[in-house]
């Protein structure tokens, strides 16, 4: 990421919170923060709970966030804001958890004809192959809840269309064929195959790497007698660091209510 | 190949409860925002590193952005780090730390570091490293935080131990491991016990002087490697100086431990200048120092051992408060004192008593004034440490103390002090070990370790990276006494001081001929004439000598080998 671009994805994430911008220059950013926000991210739920207790006016923090130390003035006092800093990573903790599940329409051009929507069940995943080593993959897969039409890129084709929160006047949604709750079941197992039909290398050369120190660990304790607990322990940790796994875990999804050919 | 999957379901009942509540539902920028950071987030590939995208303040030297490379994609995240000392070993670490720490891979860990250490590690993890790294200092943080830093003395005692061993960590880092070397101690079977999914064992000296050391070292981390107990011993112990010869070994040992050198490494280091000054004793000094050398000479001094007479003799060139202690606990110690014993050291306390000024320390407090910078004096006795600070402050010179005795506030607070506001940091050998000074260029040598290593590591606080300027080490040897002899040998001989830092380490496991110091006192305790004590320095300076050659002709061997 590039600084400019964390300048924008802040911008963006404390407009869409709604606090008001009290200065935005090229190198940084000053912000108001909403009491929900301070709450969110500043991290003093003593000042919180004796403000609610005593039921004096809220004060909420003013945020300045440096992006670019050249580009701001220099004495500004504010916090150096890079890829690594550990306050956006708490902003981008706290977009994912702020935004998890959403419902939309597509905003149509159809006037005052009456227009059916589609719904449509989005799921965004990050796929994480692990041994003692990782790497992941993301995926947006959409299916349509009447015919069972499974997409991928689901997120990236949304972009196209417009979407509001309310159902725009004279549509009409269609009730789902397939329940949601078996719809992620489809997707999960949609997933399942995808990553089955894989040539996992990477999972048997883990494993082979896990064998070779298990040998190496028999070895070492053939000569001792019994049960040897830091034999078991060692073996654990064997296990721990090698072996294969894939995760599936979630990264947010919806309701989408689309025309019939909108994707 | 079937892989387990695991699918993470624990969102499915909130998002169904929402759809059959029709909502709350999110915001679409917000979740836009989200996708966006999670794609910046993927690490789609397993090989590289992440690490230096999030550290833009940091610029790794290229040959510590290969040790991280190499210990996660070679060494499947068990390694003993071995640099030479000053080539940033903590640097590797913590950029390894960082590396499983965005993938995901690691996130509860354990950080072993000598009592002195513990504060600078956690400062340079969160400043360098952006990792919430926490020192020890109640017992529940080992369960609350995440990153741990304590010194293996706590950690091995209880109530400290049991919560440890009930910790889930997935990467512990081990510094000075070669503490460890010796499988029958406590900490070794502390951390023997420890699950040790990745691990990293940091070293600045080299194990391959013994190889039952290299043994235990390897096996702590990677148990079998070098195979069972019997079956090393079976195969190594007959021949025990062999790891340099063994090449099947050395390419066993290789497979664990990476080792930079520093002539290795490319990087433009600051020169070192090194001046002896001598310094000629008062008539008293001169006086006193005699009488020490008589006590040897006459023999009848039933309890001297040759060590505490050579002890008094190396005190007598540091301050007469050094010898003043020594003789007052040797009289303390006896129950029953003999009348000629207690003569004895009451004769020589009259001469202590005699001497009215400090030779040395006066050349200290000119060299001070003309260097009219920073500057640390090492001295092995806390004797002279109290002494200096005392006449230094006489002359308007503020100083602060440091020595391995110091807890860990005191020590971060003195280093402190050192730095910002005070010229002068007077410490004692215990307090060399690792503590980082490169702000610093001068040292004084008030007196001399016997043990060369030792000698490394006080020049190692400064001359590491970092240090932007030459660095100036003054030595102090008073003429014509086993001092200067010391000196002679160590400087002239083997050009100790000039040598790159390993290049000592090299020679000194090449003699394969034990602890130099224990060569030194022989030869100074139990020699009974100058001239034997003259030619029993010869033949060790001929030895090594004779084993700098070897390394060299190695070298030029090996040289035209590859050619």
């Amino acid at each position: 990421m590039q600084q400019q671009e964390i300048h924008d994805f802040l911008l963006k994430y404390f407009q869409a919170n709604e606090c008001p911008i009290v200065e935005n220059q090229p190198g940084h950013l000053t912000v108001q923060l909403t009491i929900e926000l301070d709450k969110e991210l500043m991290n003093r739920p003593f000042y919180w709970h004796y403000l609610e207790k005593t039921g004096g006016i809220p004060n909420p923090m003013k945020l300045t966030l440096i992006t670019d130390k050249n580009k701001a003035p220099e004495k500004l006092r504010g916090e150096n804001i890079h890829f690594g800093s550990p306050r956006l990573h708490q902003i981008f903790e706290s977009t994912k958890n702020l935004s998890k599940y959403i419902r939309l329409y597509e905003h149509h051009p159809n006037g005052s004809r009456q227009t059916p929507l589609y719904p449509w069940l989005c799921m965004n995943v990050k796929i994480s192959y692990q041994c003692d080593r990782k790497r992941d993959i993301y995926k947006s897969i959409g299916l349509q809840l009447i015919n069972g039409r499974m997409v991928e890129n689901f997120h990236d084709q949304l972009q196209q269309i417009r979407l509001t929160p309310k159902i725009p006047d004279y549509s009409f949604t269609l009730s789902p064929l397939v329940k949601p709750v078996s719809g992620m079941k489809r997707i999960e197992n949609f997933l399942k195959m995808g990553i089955e039909a894989e040539e996992h290398t990477w999972a048997e050369e883990a494993r082979n790497r896990w064998e070779k120190d298990l040998q190496l660990l028999d070895h070492f304790y053939e000569d001792v007698e019994d049960e040897n607990e830091s034999y078991l322990i060692e073996k654990q940790a064997l296990q721990e660091q090698y072996e294969p796994k894939i995760n599936i875990t979630f990264v947010n999804g919806g309701l989408f209510y689309l025309t019939e050919n909108a994707i | 190949m079937t892989v387990e999957i695991h699918f993470d379901s624990s969102w499915q009942d909130d998002f169904l409860h929402r759809i059959d509540n029709d909502g709350p539902w999110g915001n679409w920028e917000l979740f836009k925002l989200a996708i966006e950071i999670e794609k910046q987030l993927v690490i789609p590939e397993f090989e590289g590193l992440q690490a230096p995208k999030h550290l833009p303040n940091l610029t790794p030297l290229p040959h510590q952005l290969e040790t991280a490379k190499q210990v996660i994609e070679n060494m499947n995240g068990k390694a003993i780090l071995a640099d030479e000392v000053g080539l940033g070993k903590t640097i590797e670490a913590g950029l390894i730390l960082k590396e499983y720490m965005i993938r995901g891979l690691v996130k509860k860990v354990l950080i072993l570091v000598p009592a002195s250490l513990v504060t600078q590690w956690a400062q340079e993890l969160n400043n360098k490293f952006y990792i919430p790294a926490v020192t020890q200092r109640k017992s529940y943080v080992w369960e609350q935080a995440d990153v741990v830093v304590s010194s293996i003395d706590t950690a091995k005692r209880n109530p400290h131990r049991d919560i440890i061993y009930q910790q889930n960590y997935d990467l512990i880092i081990i510094d000075e491991a070669h503490k460890l070397k010796n499988n029958k101690t406590k900490n070794y079977e502390f951390v023997q016990n420890l699950k040790k999914k990745f691990c990293l064992l940091l070293t600045a000296t080299p194990i391959q002087n013994r190889i039952e050391e290299i043994f235990n070292l390897v096996s702590l981390l990677k148990p079998g490697h070098l195979g069972s107990q019997t079956a090393f011993y079976e195969k190594y112990k007959r021949d025990a100086r062999s790891l340099n010869d063994d090449k099947h070994l050395k390419e066993l040992v290789n497979k664990v431990m990476i080792r930079n050198r520093r002539a290795d490494t490319g990087i433009e280091w600051t020169k070192r200048h090194v001046e002896t000054i001598p310094i000629q004793f008062s008539p008293s000094e001169k006086e006193l120092y005699d009488a020490i050398c008589d006590l040897k000479v006459a023999g009848d001094w039933v309890q001297a051992s040759s060590f505490s007479v050579m002890t008094l003799q190396r005190e007598a060139c540091s301050s007469r408060e050094a010898v003043f202690y020594t003789l007052k606990n040797m009289l303390q110690k006896q129950e029953n004192p003999s009348q000629v014993y207690e003569d004895q050291i009451m004769s020589l306390i009259k001469r202590v008593e005699a001497v009215q000024t400090n030779s040395k320390a006066e050349k200290a407090l000119e060299l001070i004034q003309q260097i009219n910078d920073k500057v640390i004096i090492f001295t092995e006795y806390r004797a002279t440490q109290l002494y200096l600070q005392w006449f230094l402050k006489q002359h308007g010179i503020s100083s602060v103390p440091f020595r391995g005795g110091f807890k860990r506030g005191k020590k971060d607070w003195m280093r402190q002090l050192f730095q910002n506001n005070i010229q002068v940091l007077i410490a004692t050998e215990a307090g060399g070990e690792g503590i980082n000074l490169q702000f610093c260029h001068h040292i004084i040598n008030f007196d001399l370790p016997w043990n060369p290593m030792r000698l490394e590591q006080r020049i190692g606080r400064i001359h590491r990276l970092g240090q932007e300027q030459d660095v100036r080490i003054y030595n102090f040897a008073i003429e014509n006494t086993v001092e200067e002899h010391i000196l002679k040998l160590l400087y002239e001989k083997i050009n100790l001081f000039e040598k790159v830092i390993g290049e000592l380490d090299d020679i000194l496991t090449k003699l394969e001929f034990g602890n130099l110091e224990d060569h030194l006192i022989d030869i100074f305790g139990k020699s009974r004439s100058e001239g034997e004590m003259r030619i029993k320095m010869e033949n060790l300076s001929s030895m090594i000598e004779f084993a700098q050659t070897m390394k060299e002709e190695g070298k030029s061997r090996a040289a035209a080998g590859n050619s």
